[in-house]
């Protein structure tokens, strides 16, 4: 890593801040500045910022990025959430901290041309509660699983997962037009709205795209203060089909056949998700919850499951859905199951369907009551091979004495899977933060040897996946110079200076 | 020995290290996205969308910055913890803008005691050497002269008994139940307090005033002064020796006495006797038919709509919450129980509302936020006496509420959200009539006894 020395803020860039964005949104107290921690969730590397600014407009954050470049003072946005995309914590050297939650207007929603206008501030839960009000026959794209407060662009970024992700694909791929505004002081407008008049109704827009540029970029590259995303259809006919089986191949096996339809039944199966019974387990406290297997099976959870949830405008789409499914199903555990007598539906209580297709929710939160702190360590891998995932990580955590907790979902129609270890420990224990980065820099190692890709690499050990990439890395590296010459985006993430 | 803030954060510590940042408890209904509601209302402080999950934490409202959310102040209690962090005046003043109220308690799947984080963090500010603002520096020299932070004298604090002709229960030494009655209905909400003893006496409550009662410390456990709380706890236990039952008409007080108090008092005593809130009683005496209401003209038509206190909503339902957690052996099993518990205990006082409706003829209607999602009235956590601005707009945003749903009436069970509710209808011009419960039922006659309740009911 080429490393570069940076200027830590001081009273008088404080000065300059104020004069920015006025007294009232700039701030260097210790209180503020240290609330915008957070070790847990997607990363344990956060630290304290040295001054946080809460801008409102874009003119502002030209302003700030432009004095900062100058300065040398590193930045680092947060959309309004603190754990991924772009919402990365601050982390080592510090410097100024974004908090963009004051951006927080829905600007346009279009029926018609299927997209809301949003600002980076507005949260999965705000966006929700005014479509489902102002716009109920249709539904954005929020990320499932990711809590109210999180942000819809700070998912986005990540290319992350959403609601309709093994339908429609992962998360980034519902933008279609975004503003950033880089360090240089240029504020670009991408796709379609590179034209000064046009709608944003297309993504590819003049081409190339430089959109995807600031895909995965948590914060590097500049900040995004607009972006066009697909709206789709909330249509009344849904349920949840789940199917129970002993092992993760089974699981990974089934989800194949139905995803590899890529027509009909693939397309109405908005989200494909899926995971073992300590997904249900470390939900509880460690001390209030029986750990044996049989306790599971008595209330109906299979060893390994995956649910899909399926949406459709008719009953009588819905109906042929559960039915192609079901048939699928059976077929594999005739035939080709490695365990057949495992294979079973689920019946679900009517409750528990509404239960899990309630969005946004907080069923990602409760990991920390286990034990105190959980941390997601997420990784990309071509759907045909998460069995083999889950089965090395889930050894490992064994090992080292965490649940085996493991989520795992299919994007695109099981073109990849989202898999998704979940590390219960006890952060009030140093050797407990020792065994996570531990597990992770085995695992890692693993990974990439496999070639895998993490889902938000950290900046410490995940890191090695842009040393593995050099050539790419030379160009990502050539394209933020260009927008960020003195590389004071977030420094750190995707082994930038 | 006397615990410390310290003590108690290092107790909570894990409680602390549980909080993941996700700001779920910035919310009320944060896990209800799709909440039917009442759509979008502007009111004396702007527009509010009363749909799904709404944006409920006062201080984050009010101040915007991280560290005024809950989830902020977590993440400072464990950069303390750390050594990331030292008490200074300007951590002080990040903590005291917080009303207390426990929202972000009640919205958390990690059951994180954010309100008990909050008071000891304060406490340990205090005892680092940061010297509480000039707000709280003055109610605490005031109860530590005069036993109540208004500036009372002692001797006048029952002059609303002498005045309303209830002097007789004053030290009536006959009585094994005590109405405490503290500072606020006192000194200020005289109307609860004689409210409250004229609906006790009709139902022939043989009970007693005890001039010994002084301030049952609740601004003091709320702001950080523990010191003060604890001689003030020591007193009240003191006065109240040999009582088998205490009922309370604040919210605060009897949130005080009977939460907090176990909680400050030695590890091997228990609260002497038992606690009820006066309307526990007349909910009780509705249920099994002893009480009844009289028809009222002047209140036929009239839209009531009920403001839950927090101290005796939500602290108790997330109180009750932490106590059968920790009993649990299974608590996938046990939280259903949980929740059964809890919404029994916001129905106690709606009995009597629904009472109300049906016999006098008032129109209840609810509020979009209630129960476990309330939304606070500003008033407490030493709010009101160190940030009365704030603290007034909170409450004009609880009054815009109660206007959304059109109501006439704004009706609680705690004296302390009455006045600040009170003021703000004023200042704000609401056009609302805020009441106790048991001062609507005292004031327009409306109470229709159809048997005395026994005294084993009285004290159980």
């Amino acid at each position: 890593m080429i490393k570069i020395s940076y200027k830590l803020p001081d009273e008088k860039d404080l000065e300059a801040m104020i004069g920015i964005v006025g007294k009232k949104y700039a701030s260097n107290n210790k209180a503020i500045t240290a609330s915008y921690l957070a070790k847990s969730v997607m990363g344990l590397e956060s630290q304290i910022p040295d001054i946080v600014i809460r801008p409102k407009y874009v003119e502002e954050i030209r302003k700030i990025l432009i004095y900062c470049s100058a300065e040398k003072i590193p930045v680092s946005p947060v959309s309004a959430g603190l754990s991924g995309g772009f919402a990365c914590p601050t982390i080592r050297p510090g410097g100024v901290l974004l908090d963009l939650g004051r951006m927080d207007r829905i600007i346009e929603i279009d029926e018609e041309n299927r997209y809301a206008i949003i600002e980076p501030g507005v949260t999965n839960g705000t966006l929700w509660a005014y479509m489902h009000k102002n716009h109920p026959d249709w539904a954005p794209p929020i990320a499932d699983g990711a809590p109210p407060a999180a942000t819809v662009m700070g998912d986005a970024i990540d290319r992350g997962f959403s609601l309709y992700t093994s339908s429609v694909g992962p998360q980034g791929d519902n933008f279609m037009c975004g503003e950033v505004v880089f360090p240089n002081g240029d504020v670009v407008r991408t796709g379609s709205w590179a034209l000064p008049f046009a709608k944003p109704f297309y993504k590819y827009g003049l081409g190339p795209d430089m959109w995807s540029y600031l895909m995965g970029s948590q914060g590097t590259m500049g900040v995004i203060t607009k972006a066009a995303v697909k709206i789709y259809p909330h249509p009344k006919y849904k349920t949840v089909i789940v199917w129970g089986m002993s092992n993760p191949y089974d699981m990974q096996d089934l989800t194949l056949e139905v995803g590899k339809q890529e027509f009909g039944v693939s397309n109405h199966t908005v989200m494909v998700q899926g995971g073992n019974y300590p997904l249900v387990m470390a939900r509880w406290p460690k001390d209030k919850i029986p750990h044996n297997y049989e306790f599971f099976k008595e209330i109906g959870v299979a060893k390994w499951w995956m649910n899909w949830e399926t949406w459709a405008q008719t009953q009588e789409e819905l109906d042929y859905c559960i039915k192609r499914i079901n048939s699928i199903a059976k077929d594999f555990k005739q035939n080709r199951a490695k365990d057949p007598d495992a294979i079973k539906p689920q019946e679900l209580h009517p409750k528990q369907i509404a239960s899990r297709m309630k969005k946004p929710n907080k069923i990602a939160i409760p990991y920390s009551f286990w034990e105190a702190g959980f941390l997601f360590i997420t990784w990309y891998t071509p759907w045909n091979e998460c069995a083999e995932f889950a089965e090395m990580y889930n050894a490992e955590m064994e090992k080292r004495g965490f649940p085996p907790v493991m989520w795992i979902a299919s994007i695109e129609r099981c073109r990849q899977a989202i898999c998704m270890p979940i590390i219960c420990f006890d952060s009030t224990k140093d050797e407990d933060f020792e065994k996570v980065q531990d597990l992770n820099a085995v695992t890692t190692e693993y990974g990439l040897k496999r070639g895998w890709l993490n889902y938000r690499p950290d900046p410490y050990i995940h890191i090695q996946a842009y040393y593995q990439a050099g050539m790419y890395w030379k160009y990502l590296r050539a394209f933020k110079k260009m927008v960020d010459p003195n590389m004071i985006m977030h420094p750190g993430r995707l082994a930038l200076p | 020995m006397a615990k410390t803030g310290m003590d108690r954060l290092q107790e909570l510590k894990k409680d602390i290290f549980k909080c993941i940042h996700c700001k779920a408890c910035r919310f009320a209904y944060s896990g209800e996205p799709d909440r039917e509601g009442i759509g979008e209302f502007t009111g004396k402080q702007g527009t509010v969308l009363y749909e799904g999950m709404v944006d409920a934490c006062p201080a984050g409202i009010e101040y915007g910055w991280e560290a005024f959310w809950n989830a902020g102040k977590i993440w400072i209690a464990r950069s303390i913890l750390n050594g990331d962090l030292e008490f200074t005046e300007e951590v002080r003043d990040v903590l005291m803008p917080c009303i207390t109220c426990g929202q972000c308690s009640a919205q958390c799947e990690n059951k994180v005691r954010t309100v008990d984080i909050i008071e000891s963090l304060r406490a340990a500010c205090k005892e680092a050497g940061v010297p509480m603002i000039d707000k709280h520096q003055l109610v605490d020299r005031l109860v530590k002269e005069l036993n109540n932070p208004y500036g009372g004298k002692a001797d006048e604090r029952f002059k609303w008994a002498k005045d309303a002709g209830l002097e007789k229960y004053i030290d009536n030494k006959d009585a094994k139940i005590g109405y405490y009655v503290g500072c606020t209905a006192s000194y200020r909400q005289v109307e609860v307090a004689i409210a409250t003893a004229k609906v006790f006496e009709q139902l022939g409550m043989n009970f007693t005033l005890i001039s010994d009662e002084v301030c049952c410390g609740s601004p003091f456990f709320r702001v950080g002064a523990v010191d003060t709380a604890q001689e003030l706890m020591n007193k009240n236990l003191e006065a109240f020796k040999g009582l088998e039952k205490l009922y309370f008409s604040c919210a605060g007080c009897y949130r005080t006495i009977t939460i907090d108090y176990p909680k400050w008092m030695p590890e091997d005593q228990k609260l002497p006797f038992k606690t009820q809130h006066a309307f526990e009683l007349i909910s009780k005496l509705i249920t099994i038919g002893k009480v009844s209401f009289k028809p009222n003209k002047e209140l036929k038509g009239k839209v009531v709509t009920y403001h839950d206190p927090c101290h005796t909503g939500r602290h108790f339902a997330v109180d009750m919450e932490q106590e059968m957690i920790r009993e649990s052996k299974n608590l996938m099993f046990d939280m259903r129980k949980i929740k059964e518990r809890q919404e029994a205990w916001f129905d106690v006082p709606r009995v009597i509302l629904r009472k109300l409706e049906e016999d006098v003829g008032i129109k209840f209607t609810e509020m979009y936020r209630i129960k476990l999602n309330s939304m606070c009235c500003g008033a407490g956590g030493g709010v009101r006496a160190g940030y009365p601005d704030f603290s007034l707009r909170t409450a004009s945003l609880r009054c815009d509420e109660a206007n959304a749903v059109g109501a006439d009436i704004l009706t609680t069970e705690c004296p302390f959200c009455w006045r600040n509710l009170s003021d703000a209808n004023d200042l704000y011009t609401h056009g609302l009539q805020v009441m106790g419960i048991l001062e609507m039922i005292s004031k327009y006659n409306l109470l229709d006894l159809k048997e005395k309740p026994t005294q084993k009911e009285l004290l159980e």
